[in-house]
């Protein structure tokens, strides 16, 4: 397997269903880990739209969750992509098993909501979990990644959930 | 003998026509600028361009996201979803503001002299 170079990461995951989803906590990541929470991140926010797209009567909510599937469908693929061509293989970690448990907590509250409710959770939910994951992939997974091809997805990623964020937030403000 | 004479000049005159015709449709096309508008990091780039009228633009998604360019303020046209690596274009004739009606923060202006 590759040599990877052990990464420092200051990532701990306090998850609150619409608040800060990355806290710090010294925590030690290789890349193949690095790569688990990248797509393991990219999973949650897909759960979280198939919901909205069952849940949701809004026509602006549901083409946001669709667009969240099709964009974020779209980096599991090339991370896939890139483990298979350097023969590696994601490991499960701390930060991808918190990131997972504290998306249970969402997903049951998304799930409870009522329809009248529901819309404004979500993309409440949305803003908040893209402004975390940028933190995270800009201040603390690209800094840190030591292989170059996923340092370059990860760039290659950020301008996109940027323009979710930017997305999510112009619905959010036509929900108010 | 003399009709089929007549047939053949009058036939070599109609293709003579017919070619020129042809030739100066081509060279009328070939007049007109084309221009390359990159779809990348989720930006139009050039996000601003400045053509002559009747030039052509075409767009090409480099993106690993499906992206598509729709006239903003009627969405009076608009592409089909361009995969990565899939090009588009247009004839323009008059100032155009569009955007991505995928990732609705993406948008580009293109302003005719």
């Amino acid at each position: 397997m590759k040599t990877i170079k052990l990464i420092t990461v200051i990532i701990v995951l306090t998850f609150f269903p619409t608040s800060s989803l990355f806290s710090q906590k010294n925590t030690t990541l290789s890349d193949p880990e690095v790569a688990s929470v990248a797509v393991v991140a990219n999973q949650i926010d897909i759960s979280y739209a198939e919901i909205a797209v069952k849940k949701s009567k809004n026509k602006e909510i549901i083409d946001f969750a669709k667009r969240m599937i099709t964009d974020h469908n779209a980096v599991i693929d090339q991370a896939v992509a890139l483990v298979t061509k350097l023969s590696v293989t994601p490991k499960d970690n701390a930060v991808s098993q918190s990131l997972l448990e504290g998306a249970e907590k969402t997903k049951k509250s998304l799930r409870k909501a009522t329809r009248k409710n529901f819309d404004k959770l979500y993309i409440d939910n949305e803003v908040a979990y893209h402004k975390a994951v940028i933190a995270a992939v800009k201040d603390l997974l690209i800094p840190e990644s030591d292989n170059k091809e996923l340092k370059g997805l990860l760039q290659t990623v950020l301008p996109a959930l940027e323009a979710h964020l930017g997305h999510a937030e112009m619905v959010q403000m036509k929900l108010k | 003998m003399i009709n089929f004479s007549k047939l053949l000049g009058s036939s070599l005159f109609l293709l003579i026509v017919f070619y020129l015709g042809i030739n100066q449709s081509v060279l009328s096309q070939n007049f007109k600028t084309k221009h390359i508008i990159e779809i990348k990091n989720m930006k139009f780039v050039p996000s601003e361009l400045t053509i002559q009228k009747g030039d052509t633009v075409i767009w090409i998604n480099r993106d690993i996201f499906p992206h598509d360019i729709t006239e903003i303020k009627n969405k009076t046209w608009s592409s089909a979803t361009l995969l990565q690596g899939k090009s588009w274009y247009k004839v323009i004739t008059k100032n155009e503001d569009y955007y991505c009606s995928l990732h609705v923060v993406m948008k580009g202006a293109i302003i005719v002299n």
